[in-house]
């Protein structure tokens, strides 16, 4: 962590005093300061949006992780414990810089979960899992699934209990291509004649997926050790805590079928994984 | 002394999780992930340092109730020592040969699946997440790029110390570290 004195120190010099607030998400303690005029409502707003359910206010006195803001000439910097993470010319960008970290820190620490960068929904109240990294088109595939009859779970995380149960984690679903293909934009799954799902369900389908022009559907079945191998690259706490990671992963993988394939338009893959749904029997 | 005739397994250092039909071991000293499928799996867990391979051999004939070549779980061993998942590294036995010709060679007279250990590094959380390969200027916004300052949007972020910037006007946002960063201003 950058020091306390330094901090007070860079605050004396612009004249202004520490400014904190605390949160907790997942029972991840995280303390946000800065030594600049900030209103963290703006913080507040984004982190409500981006953590859905997930996150409250807590005492300045309970925290394990720590993120500091502070300018230096017309540089906006962000800091992770000791380390400078992220700079930018516009204070925007740094926010959205802080609200990811903050993310990120949750999604890697959280007390019991696993999560695993990936999208999520339920058919017939069984959850399909798609792990991608960003830009792989998740978010796109996800919200074709819910305008075929998908319930919505998450386009960004799969939250795992540790009986391989999924949790909702209904953000806004972050759109790209209607301003520019990299620009976000935050949906309600209502946009697209859906609804978000309210309870823990079990996992019937873990699909590694990405998008090739005219890609044909050639699913593979995996074993368990070589799915969890190809879910491994996108878990967040697989560092952090391994050996419960490693087991609520083999949970998922005993009851689910994982597999993997190319996939052309998310429209075509979105009904073809409806009607696999309505077809399979699965062994949950 | 080095015996390359008992390997032993290590133990230390790893979390073990058993599948169905693998072995899932997880380094935490290199932050690796290696999956053995059954035939690296049951080489493994016989290397007690006392078994000769001689013996393993004849415990996995019994197991299987196949006759196997000695050098197919000398494959094992060698992969098991490669991955550090011995107490001691054991020289291979097939040094010189390349590894495709020593799996031609086993195979042709194997019935049993040949041991196949696969591994990778295990990301860290802003990796788990992070966009694979650098993107294109466009994302870096408010056309920051072309002046080579930090961008705003290699979302979600770049590993410490680096940072989301431009190695030069025009190019590309990619994460790059600070002293380049500020080189490039």
């Amino acid at each position: 962590m950058k020091s306390e004195s330094k901090k007070r120190e860079s605050a004396k010099r612009k004249n202004t005093k520490l400014k904190k607030i605390s949160i907790e998400s997942y029972g991840v303690k995280i303390k946000i300061e800065t030594d600049m005029n900030l209103d963290f409502q703006d913080i507040k707003f984004r982190l409500a949006k981006k953590l859905p359910d997930a996150f409250k206010l807590i005492p300045n006195d309970i925290f394990e992780h720590n993120f500091y803001i502070t300018q230096k000439d017309s540089i906006f910097e962000l800091h992770k414990e000791a380390e400078k993470v992220a700079e930018s010319e516009t204070f925007d960008a740094l926010l959205e810089q802080l609200e990811s970290y903050i993310r990120i820190t949750v999604a890697e620490y959280a007390v019991g979960k696993v999560f695993i960068h990936a999208g999520v929904v339920a058919i017939n109240e069984r959850a399909l899992i798609l792990p991608a990294k960003s830009f792989h088109g998740k978010t796109t595939l996800v919200a074709e699934l819910v305008k075929a009859g998908a319930v919505y779970y998450s386009d960004e995380y799969a939250v795992l209990d540790e009986n391989g149960y999924v949790h909702p984690f209904p953000k806004m679903l972050s759109m790209r291509g209607i301003i520019d293909d990299y620009t976000q934009m935050d949906l309600p799954v209502e946009e697209f004649g859906g609804n978000a799902g309210t309870k823990p369900i079990p996992v019937a389908l873990v699909l590694i997926t990405e998008y090739k022009r005219n890609a044909k559907w050639k699913p593979q079945e995996l074993s368990a050790g070589q799915g969890i191998m190809e879910i491994l690259p996108h878990t967040l706490p697989i560092r952090n805590k391994p050996e419960f990671t490693l087991n609520v992963l083999n949970n998922v993988a005993e009851r689910a079928i994982i597999t993997k394939t190319k996939r052309a338009e998310a429209n075509v893959t979105a009904r073809l994984l409806i009607s696999f749904f309505e077809t399979q029997a699965f062994k949950i | 002394m080095i015996n390359p005739q008992t390997p032993m397994a290590r133990k230390n250092g790893l979390v073990i999780q058993e599948t169905t039909e693998e072995v899932l071991v997880y380094d935490l000293e290199t932050d690796k992930a290696h999956c053995l499928n059954r035939t690296a799996a049951f080489v493994w867990k016989k290397c007690d340092g006392k078994t000769s391979v001689e013996e393993i051999v004849k415990q996995f004939e019994k197991q299987t109730g196949s006759r196997i070549e000695e050098d197919l779980v000398w494959l094992a061993i060698d992969q098991l020592s490669e991955r550090k998942l011995l107490e001691k590294t054991v020289a291979s036995k097939f040094a010189g040969e390349s590894r495709r010709s020593v799996l031609k060679k086993i195979g042709f007279a194997s019935v049993i699946a040949l041991p196949v250990i696969a591994s990778l590094v295990a990301p860290t959380a802003v990796l788990a997440v992070a966009c694979s390969g650098v993107q294109t200027a466009s994302s870096c916004g408010s056309g920051n790029c072309n002046r080579g300052t930090p961008c705003s949007s290699c979302t979600p972020a770049c590993v410490a110390p680096a940072v989301c910037g431009c190695s030069g006007a025009g190019a590309s946002c990619e994460c790059i570290t600070p002293a380049f960063a500020k080189k490039a201003k």
